[in-house]
């Protein structure tokens, strides 16, 4: 399965697009995403400059809303990746 | 009574201090407090040239919403409220966030316009990425949404 990855923040360091696709085992969950997000991280030598995004990012639904790490994902599905925040 | 809260892109407009002094005028409130947050030239001991707010527009619109509504049923209901924040490239000097409020009273008008500023902090996903006069950048730090008992 598939998930597409709506870049905010930081996590833009990880691609020049807006969407990221990552693809994943079947009946993955946020628990899983964060798993691979990480290996994506070291693999493409982001470590310094994203320490920590897989562990303290928040994701949201394509309804905007938090969801928990055992958020069952579907396929294909629109998911945002919410880096810590700092406005104002 | 009135609310208004709006992201600017800032490629085609700025964020205007006169538009907000109009909006929250009202005859029934005697006090008004403004808060304008500009770009700093300095941060961290690097000289600051620009910094970029990136936004997730409907979350923020909907925690601005939700943080005005809070703030007036905690301090003054009748309260006037203007609340803008930049979206995009913001050059030193230039307003990145516009807080404006009107109310019955001075003490509620700090509070109001303080508790929103906090509040936004913590609440609304926006990120700021700083330009140096060297020619690098850097996404700042920031306040995790994630809930915390999932935080290991």
């Amino acid at each position: 399965m598939e998930v597409q990855l709506k870049l905010y923040g930081s996590s833009k360091i990880l691609s020049d697009k807006e969407i990221l696709n990552i693809k994943l085992p079947s009946n993955s969950n946020i628990e899983t995403l964060r798993d691979v997000l990480s290996k994506i991280i070291s693999k493409k030598y982001l470590k310094n400059s994203l320490q920590n995004l897989s562990r303290t990012a928040a994701f949201f639904s394509e309804e905007d809303e938090i969801v928990n790490d055992d958020y069952k994902l579907k396929n294909k599905e629109l998911i945002s990746i919410i880096p810590p925040i700092g406005g104002g | 009574m009135a609310l208004h809260t709006a992201i600017v892109k800032t490629e085609e407009e700025k964020i205007s201090s006169e538009k907000a002094k109009n909006f929250i005028l009202s005859e029934e409130n005697g006090a008004e407090s403004i808060f304008v947050g500009r770009v700093r030239n300095e941060n961290n001991g690097k000289k600051v040239t620009a910094v970029t707010y990136d936004v997730h527009d409907k979350a923020v619109i909907k925690s601005f919403q939700s943080i005005c509504i809070d703030a007036k049923s905690k301090f003054d209901n009748n309260a006037n409220i203007f609340l803008e924040h930049a979206k995009g490239y913001v050059s030193v000097g230039e307003i990145s966030i516009l807080i404006a409020v009107s109310s019955g009273h001075r003490d509620e008008a700090f509070k109001i316009c303080r508790f929103i500023l906090e509040e936004i902090k913590h609440k609304s996903p926006i990120w700021k990425k700083e330009h140096y006069t060297e020619g690098n950048e850097q996404w700042l730090p920031g306040h995790s949404l994630r809930p915390k008992e999932e935080i290991k």
